[in-house]
């Protein structure tokens, strides 16, 4: 009866670590900042230095460089933690897509994601664009609040919109500069 | 003499589109609508959340609706909801018998197939396969072929005695399978490892591989078998193959494409992200047009109007 309970915990661990499921969402955030795209890229476009511009990122690890097949090991200022890995990186379009390897459930109510953020020109400054496809925490069609679609997009989102604030108070203030 | 002359010419102004007596079908799981995209036609509502879709013979289309347990039937021609069949689990990849009697349905978190008559859903039988069964793909001989997504493997069923006759041990997260015309290639498209794998159906050995990167998740395999397509949601971009796996092109498609599906010479992307659907002239291998549809389209179906089918071989 004693190893119950850590036999249960494993097994809820194992799906969380294989479920993927069956129906994707979207996150899509966006921002205006007042710098030439260049200059944002040289920020944003480095993709384990999230953490000099993240608000919510407490620490990144860069693993293998800024390519395809590049990391980055974040560690949330919440405690969760989250290895992703780098699948396209356009240095010279200013735009990389990257994935979650292992959800951690603590850091985000999501299974997995695959993300793109994008630096375009908009006037005389720079639109950026983070936009990503989700899956919710628990995959199975009767998912707790806390791991349902809606939590996941609450949660998604802001980290997006945090993000994207964060970097835009780095960028303008460090252009005054 | 002149009407043949005539035809002749309309035939080869219309290169570019689907054949005739086929319509092109997307299917948008937010959006909970099918789309006829060639030739447009208006949305059809269908209720919450439909992932994927299969084309029967009799004209109908099938959609697994994973999120509330059903499969709605669609007749083509009305383009009217005839029916809803209740599913006991998390429906998602379709597949439709030859003789269309009967239906078989991956159940996402089952890890089965589920065979079930596509007049009432009533249940016929089950095999167990592989965790969370993605695509499904029958072939001529009513062989099916499952990709186990987590089990990262294709199930071969007999469907004759629904047993499992073979796992074929693929990449990380196959998702979505497509048989060539002559039945004995079956390609698999590998979402995490980034990889398309070629497997003999006759020994059910992988007998070709490739790296594409990103995150591939349709394929498709052009009439003559001569072009693999595979859409690429990390890139936005339909890879094009040749039989041995070799590059053709990388032609920029919406975002987040998912499905593909071809009729004649013309391929259609169900772009995910941008809630559209491309139209690429596979002869000029460009992209001419962009289609909108609605919220998050997934997956494609090709349906022939029974009048016009081949005659089941």
């Amino acid at each position: 009866m004693r190893f119950l309970v850590p036999t249960v915990f494993l097994a809820t661990l194992a799906t969380a670590a294989l479920a993927h499921g069956p129906t994707p969402q979207k996150v899509d955030q966006t921002i205006v900042i007042a710098a030439k795209p260049a200059a944002v890229w040289k920020v944003v476009g480095n993709f384990a230095g999230i953490d000099t511009w993240h608000p919510d990122v407490a620490k990144s690890v860069a693993v293998d460089g800024n390519a395809a097949g590049g990391r980055r090991k974040i560690t949330l200022k919440n405690g969760g933690t989250l290895d992703e890995g780098l699948d396209e990186m356009n240095d010279k379009d200013f735009s990389y897509s990257y994935r979650l390897s292992d959800p951690d459930l603590k850091a985000l109510p999501v299974s997995s994601y695959s993300a793109t953020l994008t630096v375009t020109p908009d006037g005389d400054g720079s639109k950026v664009e983070w936009l990503g496809r989700f899956y919710r925490g628990d995959t199975g069609n009767e998912p707790p609040e806390e791991l349902s679609d809606e939590a996941g997009r609450k949660a998604m989102n802001t980290f997006f919109a945090d993000g994207l604030k964060g970097l835009k108070a780095k960028v303008e203030a460090g252009k005054g500069k | 003499m002149i009407r043949g002359l005539a035809l002749a010419v309309v035939l080869a102004v219309t290169v570019c589109g689907p054949v005739r007596g086929q319509t092109v079908y997307a299917v948008s799981q937010e959006g909970g609508t099918l789309t006829p995209v060639a030739p447009p036609g208006a949305a059809i509502p269908l209720g919450k959340g439909p992932a994927q879709v299969a084309a029967g013979p009799d004209g109908r289309l099938y959609l697994a609706h994973p999120d509330t347990r059903t499969i709605s039937v669609v007749e083509g021609r009305s383009g009217r909801v005839v029916a809803r069949l209740p599913f006991a689990g998390q429906p998602f990849g379709l597949a439709v018998a030859r003789d269309g009697r009967s239906l078989f349905v991956g159940d996402w978190s089952g890890h089965r197939v589920v065979r079930v008559s596509s007049a009432t859903g009533a249940v016929e039988g089950s095999v167990a396969v592989g965790r969370d069964p993605a695509g499904l793909v029958l072939d001529r001989a009513g062989r099916l072929y499952v990709a186990d997504r987590e089990s990262h493997q294709v199930s071969v069923v007999d469907t004759a005695t629904l047993e499992r006759v073979g796992t074929v041990p693929v990449g990380e997260a196959p998702f979505a399978l497509a048989l060539n015309p002559a039945g004995d290639r079956l390609y698999v498209a590998c979402v995490r490892s980034g990889d398309l794998h070629a497997i003999d159906t006759a020994t059910l050995a992988v007998v070709g591989r490739t790296v594409l990167g990103g995150m591939p998740y349709g394929v498709a395999v052009s009439g003559d078998g001569a072009r693999i397509l595979v859409t690429n949601q990390q890139a936005g971009t339909l890879n094009v193959l040749d039989a041995t796996l070799a590059p053709i092109a990388k032609v920029p498609v919406g975002r987040y494409p998912e499905g593909v599906a071809i009729s004649g010479n013309t391929a259609y992307v169900a772009n995910w992200f941008s809630d559209s659907v491309s139209v690429i002239d596979l002869s000029t291998l460009a992209e001419t047009a962009r289609l909108p549809v609605g919220e998050g389209p997934r997956a494609l179906a090709v349906l022939a109007q029974p009048d016009t089918a081949e005659a089941p071989r």
